[in-house]
Order: C-alpha cells, then structure tokens, then sequence
C-alpha cells in the first residue's frame, strides 16, 4: 500500500527510518481489521494520537491477551499497555481524553458488565469500576452498538459512552427499564462517583438523552421525550447540567411552537457570548415533514439562566433563496431537506453551519411486504444528497451559503420510520451511519475548520471508486475543496480523523496481514 | 600555412580539458542502463557462483540456505542495478584508490570489487561475498584521500575475513540448532503467553548475532588499519576518518537555514521564524518506545565510534590525526564537490525532494552562482507542490524527529505548515534573486517548474515544448511529464 521511490530506497540503502517513511506506520501479523480497532484520541478539538485495541494470544486457561497500543498525531508510536480478560469476550466501546486522564470503556460479554479503566498521560493506570447492574435496555443499546450503531445522536438507538469532560472526569450514560428512562453518572478521573443525575422515574413519559458539549461550567445534551414507548411523537428539550454539581441549569423543549412545527439539530454553547444555540428547521404547525418541505431553518440563543435573547428564521424562499447558488435550487425543490451536521463559531465570530441533504421516498416492495404482512419490512429509503455550509456573520446575518454537490447515496430506514419527524429522521440516518459526511474537525483556536465526507464518482459506481471530499473554511475567508482519491489497493480502506490539516487513511490487506496508517495533507 | 594550422589544432586540444574542467558540474546522467545491469548480473552471479548450497545438513537447513543466497544475490543485484554510478569522474577515482589497497595488499582476495553507490547517506558496507558498496553520501564527508583509503580497508577486512559468509553460517546454524528448535517447540506447546516467548526468544537472537558482528567490527578496524599501513597512505588518518564518522549525521554547516533570504520578498511577504514547534505530545510516557538494541551501545551491531577510535589509538601507538586536517589536494576538493552535487541529485532521484531542498539550500550561500543547486531548489518546490496536490505530501517529506539535525527538522517544520497556494510565492521570491541559468536541462527544468508553480501554462507550456524537443528521454521527461496510467486499481471500502 505505501510503496513508493522513497520507500524502496529505504529498503534498498537500509535509510534511517525517520528519512524512509514519512507520517505513516506499516504494521504485520494482523489477521483481522475492524474500523473500530483504531481510534482517534481527541484533546479538546484536535486529535493528539491513535489507540489501537487488538486482541492477542491466549494469556491462561481463561484469559486473553488484550493489546493497547498508543500512537501519537503523526503515527509514532508511544507506548504500549497489555491487559488480560476474558478470552474472546471483551470488547473497547470507546476511549476518550479529558485532557488529564484516558478512559476505556470496555464490554466484558462473558460476565455480562462494562467495565471502566482510567490511565494518567504517563498512562499509569489510575482507576477503575465494573458495571454489573446492567438494565436490559442497556443490554439492547449495547447490542447494537456491536452492530456497529455508532450512536452519534444518542437519540434512538443510542450507545454507551464515556463523555471526556475537562478538569472533571467523565460521564457515563445508561438507560432504565425498556428505554423509559436515562441516568448520567459523573465520575473523577479515579472513577469515583461524583454525582448522579436521571430522568425521574415517577414521569409518565419516555425520556432519552444525548450529550453534545462540554464547556466550561456545563455538559449540554439534547433531551427526546416520548407520551410512551411506542409513540412517534416526540418532542426535544435543550438541556444544561452543571459539570461540578449534576444539577440541572437549564430543561427547555423547542418543538412547541404555537405558530411553527420545531425540529432540533444542534445544541451547543458560544463560550464567547455565554449564550446557549439551538439550530434547526421550523415547518407549518400543520404540515408533514417530508410531505411537505420544512420553511428554513432557525437559530434561538439562550442566555445562562436560560432566558430566550434572540430568535432569527432563515426561510428558504427568503433570505437562503437570495444566496443560493443555482446549482442548488433543484435540489431543495426535490423535497430534500437539511440534517445539521455541526456548528462552529470561528474565531472571527462567524458562524459556520454544515449540513446535509436528505429526504425519504417510499420503498415498492417494503410497503407491498407490509400489506401482505410482511413484518420488520421498511417501507422507506432515504437519499442522501448535497453538502451546505451556511455562514452567519457575527450580526447573525447569512452572508454566504456554500453548495458542494455530490452523488446521491442509498440509505435503508427501519420499519415505521417513515411516519416520524424530520429531526428524529436525520438522527435515526445519522446513528446507522447513513449520511456520507464523516467528520469536522477543528483547530484548537477555531481559526480553521474543514469537513470531511466520503462519496463516489458517478461513473464508476458507489462502491467502485471512492474518494473523500474536504471542504476547509475559516479565518482566511476562503473556502477551499479538496478531493482525495480513497484508492490505496488495500482489501479495506478507512478513514479517520487527523490533527489539523491531515486526514488518516488506514488500509488492510489481508494477504499480506498487513495494516498501513498515513497521514493526508489536505489543500486547504 | 598548414604547420600553424597544426599548431593551432594542438594548443586547441591542449586547452580543451582545462576548458571542460571550469565547465560547472552537472550531476552524471546516462539513459543507456546496460553496463551497470551487466554490472549488477556479474555480481550477483558471484555470489550464486560462491555460494554453493552445502550437501549436508537438514532439508530445512539447506532450503533456508538457498533462500538466503536468493535474499543476498538478489540484494546485490537490486542495489547495484539501481544505484551504481559509473559516472567518468568519481567512480574511476575511487576505483583507482581501490586498486591501490589491492596492489600492496596482494593477499586480499583477487574477487574483491568496489561499486560506487549513487546512496546519498554517508556510510560504506561490504555485501554479499566480495562486493565493497561505497556510498557517494560519503564522499563529502571526508578530508581527504586517505581516510577514503581506511574506509575502503575496512570493508575489505570484512570481505578478506569472510565476515558475511561465516555470518551467514552461524545464523543458520543457530537457527536450525536442536536448541532452538527444542526452545521453539516448547513455546509453541505452552499455548499461553506465545506471542511474548516469541518475542523474547527472537530478541536473544538478536542479541547475540549482533554480539558478533561487533566482533567482526572490531577484526575489521584492526585488520583495516594494518591494511592502510601497508599502503602509501597516511596511517594516522584512520582515527580522523572514525572521528568524522561520529558526528556524521549532522549537517557540514551549522546553524539554521537562511530561509527568509531566499524566499521572502514584497510579492509574497511571509516570515519562516514563526513556523510552529512540533505540537506538545499529550502523552508524558518518558521516552518513545524503543528496541533493545536502540537503547544501549552494548547492544549495538557497531560499537560506538569512541570506543572505535580508542581502539585504533592503541593500535596506531597514539600516532593518531584528530581534529579538522589540513585542505585536502584539489583533485580531492574536486571529489568532494562534485560528489555533494551528486548527492543532491540522488536525493531528488530517490523522492526524497525535503532533502534535495536542504542540501541544495545548504550549499548555495557557498556557491551562490551554482545555477544547479537553484535549479534543484525550484524543481524540488515544485515536485513537493505536485506531492501535495496529489495527496501523496507524506511519501516525499520526513517526520519531524530527534534524529535529525535541528536545522533540517526547522525546515521540515516549515514545509509541513505550508499551503498549497503558497509554494507559488516561495518560488516566485527565490526565483526573482536566483533565476536559474539557460544552458542546460536542469535549468531549462527549472524554468519550466517555476512558471508550473506561478500559473502560467503558456510559457510552461512553451519551456515544456522546448524541453522535450531539446532534451528527448532526458532525466527529466517522465518525473515532469509523467503518461497518465490506463488502468486504475479498484478500491473497496
């Protein structure tokens, strides 16, 4: 995979290996390769190393060898720690970095608990505890997260996460009963308990919930409440904890408007202004998402004590429509409609919104099997189409809207989908991984930010000729893109992301038990 | 009439050399490949020829005998074939050197052969049987002819020791030893913990192949000094010749490159002083991983150039040369520099465009008509741009690493902060103050690579007509104007 004139002098003339391979890692024996084997390891918005989780030999009659292995941003490796579990039944759900202590997450499937291990930057190992009291809708979440549910929105579906929070520790999130309700644990960095904040049990309805942002004072998440556990209507709240004491700071719902239909996207805190920002479309009261169009979208802000400072709708017909290119106009008369995928204020107070084009069409033969009975048929597809980024100006004012074309991309929706609202589609589509975009990342001063999703040449079919699209944007007042072929002759190609500037690509072959790393300077 | 004709025919050719020799040099190029392929046949023969599989032994013992003759001839071979320079210069100089050892020491062996490497890094090594590989990396390091001469006894001591062979030997016999097999079944019938046997078994391996060829390295110092004693060579040079090899692998000239001269000016104002340090690691593990035998000199398969040279003090009764020696003769300076040129041009042959960059930059304020190294300078700014664009930056630019001299690890700090759009600019202010010659292909290259970088296709492609119809198959055709390929591989996700 990484052959090159440079490469084959350094087998050649026995080069150092500093001169011979650049920003890139070749390693042999590994038999098998998953994208989740490899992890990136974020400090604050940029990524400072890989883990690499792989399973080893036979360490006792029971026990496995289990290797993590640590890289730094430019694939060095740092060091090594080996732990002995139960052989064959123990799985990494996640790692994360508050910025003092590493924390894993890890499944023990033999004994049927979650277990948690803190290191310190030394990677001493500092903490641990094992969850044994796992409810059975913590048994489902986690099944599908082995399914490779990614569990981004943390809404239907979820996952089991350690949330990093700086300066404190990490949350865990779990869910009770059968998805009736949730309860966040924060533990320090030695995992001792530290607060406790649930949904109340005595609540007639359905709640869930989805972390979304650490800041300073807060941990911000995104609440879905439901009258019962098989009803489709739901309704977000914005919510704010307190990160020292749990307790709540703010509980706000979006979606009950008295004039507008609300979907909620994003809720995240401008640090610079103290303001919480919710961003997402508003439809008529009495319209259908995805029968009929949503009108635009909508950012609120909120000040600390949760008070509403300022609401602004941006219609599609209106303000958006005015900086549209032409290109993209047939595509929001075909019905599409925008998933959020992530807001960032810049440092010069711009605003930047990166979104997705999805919609839903109905499935022939998942409605034929569903009135010939047929059970677990979808009865709907969803597309995902074109890129957005929308640029606000420090006023709040749209100044710019950037259209990335791409070729439409297929996605499988699970049955009853189809009946739900638009906001609940998109992070039904995002946590099954539908939508191509794959990241942003971000340097740590919010001076540059670049997007990066994978998508196909159309001539060459969807799962021929894949490459990856970066469209970077920032302080520079510039927007650049950039097109990365993903061909690297390895049996399987992966993308992760990079310290700032880069990309990773990581691809196995099989044949050879060989896994190849490199980083990916980006034009921008 | 026809006796001043003569006359001015003979005092023509008479000047002629003198006349070539102030010509600047340019970097030997050939596109007839034969000779240097029969060269790397004839020697990979030899070692088949010299190698025979032994009749004895295991059958495992001899197939892994064959496989290492394959390894070792086809190594010959693949070095020889794509990095013998036979330039009419150097080569013929080092190989006069060569012989001169082999004339006062007769009892070395006849097969002994020298192949001049076009390997920019400096280091010397016998090969296979009886083949000295002499890198060109070395050449600029040393002071003068007769630490050559040491240098070239060295490996010729290993060559008339039969180090490689008798290497050889002891690795398979200890590989295919009862002991190691025994250990090795043990390993594999204990079931637990196999990986990490492995490991320890392979690295005690390691540990004492590498206990002797420290061994080998030391009969090679010893039987090399009495080599270079033998010969008209000053004897007293082998202890410089190791003390230069200390502090090999830090750049001749010290201190940080003069970017900011070179590629800072009104059209494109940037300064290169704030290029950021590496970012802070957020791992506090107290040293990167390291092997064993990284991490102490005991352990090394060369003993450390201190010990080296004390060892050779001793041997020289303290009749030893230290410290900077006196200019070298001028045919040596003339080595000398010419061999820096080559190896600048085999780092850009290699890819390797980074050091191409820094060499060159290195060597330009001491040579600053050297219309060659601004060539170099302008085509290695444009392959790094065409390497970024392509997606391919991390094949042709080093990591940032402790191993590197603190200068060119600033510029590969500054090459790693570039953007694309800004190697227009820095090829625009190198070029405004060392526009490159006219007369020759790297010039004419050179040209061409700078208005690539500027975005000015008519006159790129103009200088690319030119350079095509001037220089047909020349060093330069397929880096600059590469044929697309017909047939992609697929991809699977």
């Amino acid at each position: 995979m990484l052959f090159t004139k440079r490469a084959a002098l350094a087998a050649l003339f026995t080069l150092s290996a500093a001169a011979g391979f650049a920003q890139s890692k070749t390693l042999d024996g590994i038999q098998n390769m998953h994208r989740s084997a490899l992890s990136p390891i974020y400090a604050g918005n940029e990524v400072k190393g890989y883990l690499m989780f792989a399973h080893g030999d036979k360490a006792d009659r029971k026990n496995d060898n289990y290797l993590l292995d640590f890289y730094d941003q430019d694939l060095g490796k740092v060091s090594n720690i080996t732990i002995q579990k139960p052989a064959n039944r123990f799985t990494l759900l996640n790692n994360s970095f508050n910025g003092s202590a590493f924390a894993f997450y890890f499944l023990n499937s033999k004994e049927g608990t979650l277990e948690m291990e803190t290191y310190d930057t030394s990677l001493k190992k500092l903490g641990s505890k094992v969850i044994e009291d796992l409810s059975k809708a913590d048994k489902m979440v986690l099944q599908g997260q082995l399914q490779g549910n990614t569990g981004d929105a943390a809404v239907m579906g979820g996952a089991m996460h350690l949330f990093p929070v700086p300066g404190q520790g990490f949350v865990r999130n779990s869910y009770t009963g059968m998805m009736k309700g949730f309860a966040l644990v924060m533990y320090d960095d030695n995992m001792k308990p530290k607060w406790r904040f649930a949904s109340d049990e005595k609540s007639k309805f359905y709640e869930s919930i989805g972390l979304t942002e650490a800041t300073d004072k807060y941990i911000l998440a995104m609440k879905m409440r439901r009258d019962g556990a098989m009803s489709r209507q739901m309704t977000s709240s914005m919510v704010a904890i307190d990160a020292t004491t749990g307790k709540k700071v703010m509980d706000m719902p979006v979606e009950t408007s008295k004039t507008e239909q609300l979907s909620l996207s994003s809720f995240t805190f401008d640090a610079s202004k103290r303001e919480f920002v919710a961003v997402g479309e508003y439809y008529r009261l009495d319209d259908k998402p995805f029968v009929n169009k949503s009108l635009g979208f909508y950012i609120k802000r909120f000040n600390e004590a949760g008070k509403l400072v300022g609401t602004k709708n941006y219609g599609w017909q209106k303000e958006v429509m005015s900086l549209m290119p032409a290109e993209a106009r047939p595509s929001l008369e075909d019905n599409y409609v925008n998933y959020t995928h992530s807001i960032v204020k810049g440092s010069n107070g711009k605003l930047y919104i990166v979104a997705e084009q999805f919609k839903i069409v109905g499935d022939g033969l998942g409605i034929a099997l569903t009135v010939l009975g047929g059970r677990g048929a979808s009865v709907s597809k969803g597309k995902v189409a074109n890129m957005f980024v929308f640029e606000l100006d420090p006023e709040a004012k749209l100044s710019s809207v950037k259209f990335y074309p791409k070729n439409v991309t297929n996605a499988t929706l699970p049955a009853g989908t189809g009946f739900m609202s638009a906001g609940l589609l998109g992070s039904i589509m995002k946590s099954q991984g539908d939508f191509d975009y794959q990241f942003m990342q971000r340097d740590d001063a919010n001076t540059q930010f670049n997007v990066v999703y994978i998508n196909f040449d159309k001539e060459k079919g969807e799962d021929a000729k894949l490459y990856i699209g970066n469209i970077a944007f920032g302080d520079n007042g510039k927007y650049a893109f950039d097109k990365i072929d993903m061909t690297t002759g390895a049996n399987y190609s992966y993308l992760y992301p990079a310290k700032p500037g880069y990309v990773m690509l990581a691809g196995f072959n099989k044949k050879k038990s060989q896994l190849g790393m490199k980083l990916v300077k980006l034009n921008i | 009439m026809f006796r001043l004709v003569l006359l001015v025919c003979l005092a023509a050719l008479h000047f002629l050399p003198a006349a070539a020799q102030d010509q600047p040099y340019l970097p030997y190029y050939s596109r007839d490949t034969a000779q240097v392929y029969q060269l790397a046949v004839a020697h990979r023969n030899a070692i088949k020829d010299h190698l025979v599989v032994p009749k004895t032994g295991s059958s495992e013992y001899r197939d892994h005998y064959r496989k290492i003759v394959k390894e070792t001839s086809d190594e010959v071979f693949n070095s020889i074939r794509y990095s013998a320079l036979l330039d009419p210069t150097v080569e013929p100089y080092v190989q006069q050197v060569f012989r001169r050892i082999l004339a006062a020491n007769p009892q070395l062996p006849a097969t002994a052969k020298l192949v001049l490497s076009r390997n920019p890094q400096p280091n010397a090594h016998a090969v296979g049987t009886s083949t000295v590989m002499l890198n060109i990396g070395l050449l600029p390091r040393l002071e003068n002819e007769s630490q050559l001469a040491f240098i070239l006894c060295h490996e010729l001591a290993h060559v008339a020791c039969r180090h490689m062979q008798t290497s050889m030997q002891e690795h398979l016999l200890a590989v295919h030893s009862k002991e190691m097999k025994r250990e090795y079944r043990r390993i594999l019938n204990s079931e637990y913990n196999i990986s990490s046997q492995i490991k320890a078994l392979a690295l005690g391996f390691s540990l004492n192949s590498n206990y002797h060829h420290r061994r080998y390295e030391r009969q090679a110092d010893s039987l090399g000094y009495v080599l270079l004693s033998r010969t008209s060579y000053d004897a007293s040079q082998a202890y410089r010749a190791l003390e230069l090899l200390d502090t090999i692998d830090q750049p001749e000239t010290a201190g940080p490159l003069p970017l900011s001269a070179y590629f800072n000016c009104a059209e494109f104002p940037r300064t290169f002083a704030a290029a950021e340090n590496k970012p802070k690691s957020i791992f506090t593990v107290k040293a990167a991983e390291k092997t064993v035998l990284e991490t102490t000199d005991t352990l090394k398969s060369h003993p450390d150039c201190a010990k080296r040279m004390r060892f050779v003090r001793t041997l020289a009764r303290d009749q030893v040369a230290a410290g900077p020696q006196a200019a070298s003769t001028p045919e040596f300076a003339r080595i000398r520099h010419i061999s820096r040129l080559e190896v600048i041009q085999s780092w850009f042959d290699y890819d390797c465009y980074d050091h191409a960059l820094f060499d060159a930059l290195l060597l330009l304020p001491q040579q600053p008509q050297n219309s060659y190294l601004r060539s170099v300078v302008l085509l290695s700014l444009y392959e790094l741009q065409q390497h970024l664009q392509g997606h391919t930056y991390n094949e042709v630019v080093s990591t940032i690493s402790p191993r590197n001299s603190a200068p060119f690890n600033d510029l590969l700090r500054v090459l790693y902060d570039l953007r694309h759009d800004e190697f227009k600019g820095l090829s625009a202010c190198f070029a405004q103050a060392n526009e490159p010659g006219q007369a020759d292909e790297y010039a004419l290259a050179a040209r061409y690579a700078a208005m690539a970088l500027a975005a000015e296709p008519a006159t790129a492609a103009s200088l690319k007509a030119q350079l095509q119809k001037q220089y047909a198959g020349g060093r330069f055709e397929k880096l600059l104007f590469p044929v697309p390929p017909t047939k992609a591989g697929a991809a699977r996700h």
